[in-house]
């Protein structure tokens, strides 16, 4: 995303100019995001690469209902769980979810705080990770 | 599930127990278009020009921290070298930029802003030489406000009158900031071949043919390579290299994805990952520790040079092949007190000052963080100087001094400054004199490029 100062300034111009004598602060403001919005300065590939998709990881030892807690949470926030993976290894539970945010009203930090507290109360670990660190990282 | 079990475990257990982080977010912001002949208009010009760019840096970094789940240890800034801005200006002057850029430092709550540079290897301006007679005085006063001063290159030699003049400024950096182990002294750096996009400081600075503003990122992530070399075992040479790729790949890669997220999100270009291995005091994170997995005794022993060069060059080919925009220092770091085994190792008396110079010819950056008594003399400091620039100039690769002659302090004593600069323990220094040599003043001239032997 390129997005200059000189930029803002062109549509900010552009947008007193086209509202004249209704060019209140908060008019001029809608009308200048909105023109960010729809300006084409956004490439195709960086917009994918920022997908609604997180990594949600969990483990610790195992006791019953971590799965039931987690995605009733997920469920609450309008999370949709697209895959989901889970093992138990001797006493360990593990489990690798990945869920798409995109229509949730909540962002990563509050779904975070949401999982933080189930985690204290489980006694297990959650992380919640977005896709691209995966990505990167594992994928050329 | 597009992801491997392993492979979401394999970054999990990276961030989370192997203390894979990324060192440094540093945004470069030029300050070029802030010169003005009266400097309360530049101070203010500085101000609010840093402020306008990088308000919002530690935020946004923090942000993007959380998104990943990978935790940046230092927010930065770097900036146009002072000297340039304030080439008209006197020490009083240069002073009042170095508050200012410490106030604005301290308001955007990042840990440093580095750039209060000068650019020397060929000769000073009458500004250069101001601003580095400031020096004592700026660092002493400040406490985010980082230095350097580059005194040589391959294409320009060694300027001796420069190495001179800094061998007398460390020393009086050292007395002025004594009453906390000489703290100004970690703050200041003096290289050979300085590169104008490194984000790692004290030698950050935004270098002249960047552009207005830039978003530069420091990995580190000594850590998840020692446990990779300790879970292979005695495999051969090829296979090492090979591992030691295959991680620090990752890393990179890592490194890159929060770079360009962090600039994407301050609106700013991205520039360059610098795919150095820089250590932490942190038990594990440690550079030392690597080269003793990889089958030395301890730091100094025989073949410790060679473990090492074999490390740093699998640590670039790695870098060079994940990202496209390498840049900076781009080696392994071994800084002494930042480093838990290297501090170990000269605590046993392992580790001497020339092995480490030795050591610096195949990797970044130079003798960094080391600690000599204080009463260890500026021509032997300079003499010190001389050496390590010496191998850079003749190596065509940046080669740096970062030396703290500790005022008070003997051989068995240590600094102590905490957080990411550790504690140092004294190095002793040889006795032998090089003043006749260093005080003849004048350039040590560029060196021939071919005949290299």
């Amino acid at each position: 995303m390129k997005l200059t100062e000189d930029k803002i300034r062109e549509f900010s111009i552009q947008a007193i100019s086209e509202l004249g004598p209704n060019a209140s602060p908060d008019a001029v403001k809608k009308l200048v995001e909105e023109k960010i919005r729809s300006s084409n300065d956004f490439p195709e590939g960086e917009m994918n690469l920022s997908s609604g998709r997180v990594i949600l990881t969990s483990f610790g030892l195992n006791t019953t209902g971590i799965v039931s807690s987690i995605s009733a949470a997920l469920s609450e926030a309008q999370c949709d769980i697209l895959d989901i993976s889970q093992k138990i290894m001797q006493e360990f539970f593990t489990m690798i979810m990945m869920i798409d945010i995109t229509n949730s009203p909540k962002d990563i930090k509050d779904l975070q705080e949401i999982m933080k507290s189930i985690a204290e109360r489980l006694k297990v670990k959650i992380y919640l990770q977005h896709e691209d660190v995966f990505r990167f990282m594992h994928r050329i | 599930m597009p992801y491997e079990f392993d492979e979401i475990l394999e970054t999990i257990k990276m961030t989370e127990i192997e203390h894979f982080d990324i060192r440094t977010v540093t945004m470069g912001i030029s300050l070029r278009d802030c010169a003005d002949r009266n400097i309360s208009i530049t101070t203010q010009k500085i101000y609010e020009k840093i402020l306008r760019y990088a308000g919002n840096h530690v935020k946004n970094a923090q942000e993007i921290e959380r998104r990943y789940g990978i935790s940046i240890a230092n927010k930065r800034v770097s900036v146009t070298p002072i000297s340039i801005i304030g080439d008209a200006f006197g020490q009083d002057e240069f002073l009042k930029i170095a508050e200012t850029l410490d106030k604005v430092a301290t308001e955007i709550g990042i840990d440093y802003i580095a750039g209060y540079s000068a650019l020397v290897q060929k000769g000073f301006t009458k500004g250069e030489l101001e601003l580095i007679k400031s020096i004592p005085n700026a660092l002493s006063l400040t406490q985010k406000v980082c230095s350097s001063v580059n005194v040589a290159s391959t294409k320009a030699g060694i300027n001796m009158d420069a190495v001179n003049l800094m061998s007398n400024i460390i020393k009086e950096t050292a007395e002025k900031t004594k009453e906390r182990d000489s703290i100004g002294c970690a703050k200041l750096v003096v290289f050979c071949n300085a590169v104008e996009d490194n984000p790692f400081v004290a030698g950050a600075f935004h270098g002249i043919s960047e552009p207005e503003v830039t978003l530069n990122v420091g990995i580190s992530g000594p850590g998840v390579v020692l446990e990779a070399i300790r879970t292979a075992g005695g495999i051969d040479f090829q296979s090492l290299s090979e591992l030691i790729k295959k991680t620090m790949f990752k890393i990179t890669r890592a490194g890159e994805l929060i770079g360009r997220k962090v600039a994407e999100k301050n609106n700013i270009p991205f520039g360059i990952v610098d795919i150095s291995l820089a250590p932490t005091p942190a038990e594990g994170d440690s550079i030392a520790d690597i080269l003793i997995a990889m089958g030395i005794e301890d730091v100094g022993a025989p073949g410790t040079t060679a473990a090492l060069a074999m490390l740093n060059d699998a640590v670039k080919k790695a870098g060079l092949m994940a990202s496209s925009s390498v840049g900076g220092m781009s080696g392994a770091f071994i800084p002494v007190s930042e480093d838990a085994g290297m501090i170990r190792a000269v605590e046993k008396g392992h580790l001497s000052l020339e092995k480490l110079e030795a050591m610096t010819a195949v990797c970044s950056v130079g003798l960094d963080m080391v600690a000599v008594p204080g009463t260890t003399s500026a021509e032997t400091l300079a003499g010190i100087m001389a050496d390590e620039f010496a191998i850079g100039m003749i190596n065509d690769k940046t080669t740096a001094v970062r030396i703290i002659p500790a005022v008070g302090k003997k051989v068995g004593d240590y600094v102590d400054y905490g957080g990411l600069l550790g504690r140092a323990p004294i190095m002793p220094v040889r006795e032998l004199s090089s003043k006749a040599f260093v005080l003849r003043g004048g350039k040590i001239p560029a060196p021939i490029r071919s005949l290299t032997n």
